[in-house]
């Protein structure tokens, strides 16, 4: 690289004239030889019923017969719906605490290296680790939760094995797993912004609140659209948690697509339908994220 | 007359080599120098006997064994992996959870064991585990009598009743025999949140199907008519069926936690373990918890016996959850015969001894009924052998799953509420007459009941 | 960055306190949980006999690996950060600064996003495929490759928000001035995007550190990453909750060690030179 700061040689001017090409070729390649077969493989699948016969995979093509079941599978529909208010509610709350604690921490001075350490630590467990611990956590007669509940002399919460709550208590773990990865992502892009603008805001009389909506939040907009999109995807594929946590449970007030798609895929060994399955799932999640994309914009448009 | 000879020859050194077995019994069995194998085997509880049978193997045959220990979540994963690849099989064992083997033996994947060594056999004394280690292929059925030898058990869990034995004395209770004595029990005993009368698992999906067995066995129903001979008439929205549900859903109610319709195995242990549960029923793989004071507050407390019955002539039902061992088609020569000594090795009345004493459950019967059940530590033995008599394997075809997982929810609604019991076992029957339907079986529906 | 005096500057720490609070407590309670025999754990107690067994038994007993899984993990995790820093932030930068090709970027983009959206499940089969034809089922090179193509959307999505902060007259001037590309690239754009490239490196790490699906099909017994480990304390019939909560702080402190060292590195490696 350091030869490129000359202009000359062939080489160093091919390097400088393709530079975009060159930059992007590695990606490319990557993805054409890791990402393409992969996904061809899942859509042959997803239109065909594959069985197994005397060590073999026999194929045939059945793409109508795997739609039809696709419309038919109610506990798909069920899983969709909460998966989709799962993913609504615990991205919207990540990112409003991620903003938050951005902001927070990159005003927090000295202490913001240690800060940064520190508020990511729960990204670093292993996910299995989390769904067990909580569950602990979570345990009606020992749990440190209802541990305190009832040392403040309310009664003990059946966190778990209600159809009302449970939800609710894998959308708790999940904030508590996935905010520091939104506030990590959000603190970058706030720490980049040029301190002569906030400076300048403020010379202005702006107060704490208005640099914060009129300037901050719009100034890294588009790193929180690159948050949510992701932390929107992660939330599709929920799973390691609510296995652990509930196994969809009670009934049916936990099903979540991956959770479905884990028995169908996996447990039956159903690969045709399972694959098929997995294209709902993108499919949704593309729909929801244009949805919310689009929604953020109407709502920006409204305001500004 | 030279193949005479040879025939001859070979009856001689079979007797030879029988006798030597037979008055070998003493020693451990030789199995002459093998090349290294590698198994594939999950961690469990049990895993810590099935490793120190494996030291002993190579102690005294100076074969080489590699353990691949594998989370549980991922057995079934690495099995597949392993032989479905066109090309040799990382592991010349493969240990497979019980409710995939039909996978497994129907997708051809597995080498029947006499075509490695016809001498092969299991011996007679090891449990067979309801045939779960034959596999028909005309009749795609597990059964020993027409089919042939894939694999044998390393493990083989039934659900015991547990219950705390000087609590029942101190109050002058029975060792409960139907599940009404259970529930009359459970007066006495349940003070929650500090006592719970009786533990089962509620909880959505293989954990309510397996606790149910116990229950619906036991009441005489079934899930479908005779699926060994191919008639796939759905059965479980039976009034016996019903009966059975109906009395699960009063125990769980009546002697559990608030939370009794997401109780999973851990949730169930722990409750026994710290002495909050007072009766329960469990796998047996549970018991040697119990009496670790390290992990239990109860030690010596806990007794097994059998599972409480619907009569008490009846019979308990008991649905087994076992292993297969089995060696894939795409191992190498050296691998197979490699497997197949140390599986004649393992199998052995002096291992099996040695696998019990080193936390494993052991599969032989001679082993139950040797000196080991006088132990205090084996104070289950008694109760996994009477047991064991009355094992059933079910869902014994590539459905399997699927009817499994279709049971789970619909149980686990009925449980707790959303569903009464009668509807929710008609949908269950509906959910499973679909399954066989997909997968071309002869199929139907009894009479619904009347919800 | 906000300007903290009287009133707001106590709301402020408060809600940062409470922050800080609620996201570390359930990690000390882990911590507090590896320090107790099982039936302490069970019980929920707080008074109790602190012991090392769980520790010991996660490192030292005769069926663990755990360093070994440590050392595969730090490989895995370290190689394949640095390889989708290097590929994705070039990508990233191409994409941001040459839109004449915006069908290219778009596709691209599109491309990722769904890829990052398949369920890992159906993603393990085609993989355990190719690494076997190419001989390298069993080794970290495949957990590193895969690694990097699951972690490159994202990194390629994050840096170009970063990228797109960078007002354009810095480099412009640059560029007038007589630098190459490569050159801009490297002394003006990284260092500016120092902040953004430590976001994407540390997410980077951490995905690939507790990736599991494929770490379990693509590893071997003594290649096993961390993750893999550790789900051997969830058996099938108990959770040995003790040897999981040592486990899993023992996990955390390597990967926290690494990732302050890595950060380091890049501040220093790409400020140093820069052209500010």
């Amino acid at each position: 690289m350091t030869t490129g700061i000359k202009r000359t040689g062939s080489l160093s001017n091919f390097a400088d004239r393709q530079f975009h090409w060159l930059a992007l070729a590695p990606a490319c390649i990557f993805l054409v030889l890791l990402t393409v077969y992969p996904v061809l493989e899942l859509i042959a699948m997803a239109t065909s019923t594959i069985t197994f016969e005397r060590a073999r995979e026999i194929w045939r093509f059945t793409p109508v017969e795997n739609f039809r079941q696709l419309l038919d599978d109610d506990i798909f529909r069920i899983a969709l719906k909460n998966t989709v208010v799962f993913a609504l509610v615990s991205v919207v709350i990540e990112v409003c605490f991620g903003i938050g604690l951005a902001i927070l921490v990159s005003s927090a001075g000295k202490a913001k290296a240690i800060l940064r350490t520190i508020l990511i630590i729960p990204i670093l467990m292993p996910p299995v680790a989390i769904g067990s611990m909580w569950k602990l956590m979570y345990s009606l007669d020992f749990g440190v939760l209802n541990q305190a509940i009832t040392l403040i002399g309310l009664p003990a919460v059946n966190w778990l094995g209600s159809t009302s709550l449970a939800l609710l208590s894998v959308v708790i773990v999940d904030v508590w797993h996935w905010t520091p990865f939104v506030f990590l992502i959000l603190l970058a892009a706030v720490e980049a912004i040029p301190n002569d603008v906030i400076e300048a805001a403020r010379i202005d009389g702006a107060s704490n609140r208005s640099i914060v909506f009129r300037i901050i939040i719009p100034l890294i907009w588009p790193t929180i659209v690159v948050a949510l999109f992701f932390r929107t995807i992660l939330a599709f594929k929920v799973f390691d948690q609510i296995f652990l946590l509930t196994s969809g449970g009670p009934g049916t007030s936990t099903e979540v697509v991956s959770l479905h798609l884990h028995k169908v895929y996996f447990q039956q060994n159903d690969l045709g339908f399972g694959s098929m399955l997995s294209l709902a799932v993108i499919a949704a999640t593309v729909a929801f994220i244009w949805v919310a994309y689009r929604a953020g914009r109407f709502v920006r448009a409204r305001d500004a | 007359m030279k193949l005479k000879a040879l025939a001859l020859l070979l009856a001689a050194g079979t007797v030879i080599a029988w006798a030597h077995q037979a008055i070998a019994e003493d020693s451990f069995l030789d199995v002459g120098e093998q090349e290294p194998i590698t198994i594939l085997i999950n961690a469990s509880p049990w895993y810590k006997g099935f490793e120190n049978v494996v030291a002993l193997y190579e102690e005294q045959t100076g074969n080489k064994v590699d353990l691949e220990v594998t989370p549980f979540d991922g057995m079934l994963e690495k099995a597949r992996s392993a032989v479905h690849a066109g090309d040799t099989s990382p592991y010349d064992l493969v240990n497979i959870n019980g409710t995939s083997t039909v996978e497994f033996y129907k997708g051809g994947f597995l080498e029947p064991l006499n075509e490695i060594d016809p001498q092969f056999q299991v011996p007679k004394e090891v449990y067979s585990f309801g045939d779960s280690g034959c596999w028909d292929e005309a009749k795609e059925f597990r059964t020993c009598s027409t089919g042939k030898l894939m694999g044998y058990s390393p493990n083989g869990n039934v659900q015991l009743f547990y219950y705390r034995a000087d609590v029942l004395k101190e109050k002058g209770l029975e060792v409960p025999v139907t599940f009404d004595d259970v529930l009359t029990n459970c007066k006495v005993l349940q003070n929650p949140p500090e006592t719970y009368g009786y533990l089962q698992r509620g909880e959505k999906g293989d954990s309510i199907y397996y606790d149910f067995m116990a229950y619906l066995l036991s009441y005489g129903g079934s899930i479908e008519k005779d699926a060994a001979t191919g008639d796939y008439t759905v059965t479980v929205n039976s009034p016996e069926v019903k009966a059975a549900l109906d009395k699960f859903i009063e125990v769980s109610r009546s002697c559990g936690p608030q939370n009794f319709a997401s109780l999973g195995q851990g949730d169930l242990i722990q409750l026994m373990q710290t002495g909050k549960g007072q009766q329960a029923h469990a796998v047996v793989a549970a018991f040697p918890n119990f009496d670790d004071p390290q992990k239990s507050a109860v030690v010596g407390k806990i007794n097994a016996a059998v599972l409480p019955k619907a009569k008490a002539d009846g019979e308990p039902g008991v649905a087994i959850g076992n292993w297969v061992l089995a060696v894939p088609k795409n191992v190498s020569d050296d691998g197979k015969k490699g497997a197949i000594a140390f599986s004649k090795w393992f199998l052995t009345y002096k291992a099996q001894y040695a696998y019990a004493e080193g936390g494993g459950i052991p599969v032989r019967e001679d082993v139950f009924i040797s000196d080991l059940k006088d132990k205090p530590q084996f104070r289950w033995m008694p109760a996994y052998q009477q047991e064991i008599k009355y094992g059933k394997q079910l869902l014994g075809y590539s459905e399997g799953p699927a009817v499994n997982q279709a049971l789970g929810l619909r149980l686990n609604q009925a449980l707790i509420g959303e569903l009464s019991s009668a509807a929710a076992l008609n949908q269950a029957a509906r959910d499973i007459e679909a399954i066989f339907k997909k997968g071309g079986r002869k199929t139907g529906q009894i009479a619904p009941l009347a919800e | 960055m906000l300007d903290l005096r009287g009133p707001s500057r106590l709301a402020a720490y408060l809600l940062l306190s409470l922050g800080v609070f609620a996201i570390l407590a359930p990690f000390l309670w882990v911590f507090l949980q590896s320090l107790k025999y099982e039936i302490d754990i069970l019980q929920g107690s707080w008074i109790f006999n602190p012991t090392s067994f769980n520790y010991a038994d996660v490192l030292y007993s005769r069926r663990s690996d755990f360093p070994e899984n440590v050392y595969n993990s730090l490989v895995v995790a370290f190689l394949s950060t640095v390889g989708v820093l290097l590929i994705g932030t070039l990508a990233a930068y191409s994409l941001v600064h040459f839109k004449s090709r915006a069908a290219i970027s778009r596709l691209l983009l599109g491309w990722t996003l769904i890829f990052n959206m398949i369920p890992p499940l159906t993603l393990v089969g085609p993989w355990y495929l190719i690494f076997r034809e190419l001989g390298l089922s069993g080794t970290l090179t495949a957990v590193v490759l895969t690694h990097i193509a699951l972690n490159l959307p994202m990194t390629v999505w994050m840096m170009m928000a970063y990228f797109r902060e960078i007002p354009q007259e810095i480099e412009e001037a640059a560029l007038v001035d007589g630098c190459t590309r490569p050159v801009i690239f490297m002394r003006i754009a990284l260092p500016l995007a120092v902040p953004g490239l430590i976001a994407a490196g540390v997410l980077a790490f951490v995905f690939s550190w507790n990736e599991f699906s494929v770490a379990l099909t693509l590893t071997s017994r003594h290649t096993a990453t961390v993750p893999v480990a550790i789900s051997r304390f969830a058996q099938q019939y108990e959770v040995q909750y003790g040897q999981m909560a040592a486990a899993s702080i023992l996990s955390t402190i390597p990967a926290l060690i690494m990732m302050f060292i890595g950060q380091r590195f890049i501040v220093r490696g790409l400020t140093a030179g820069a052209v500010k």
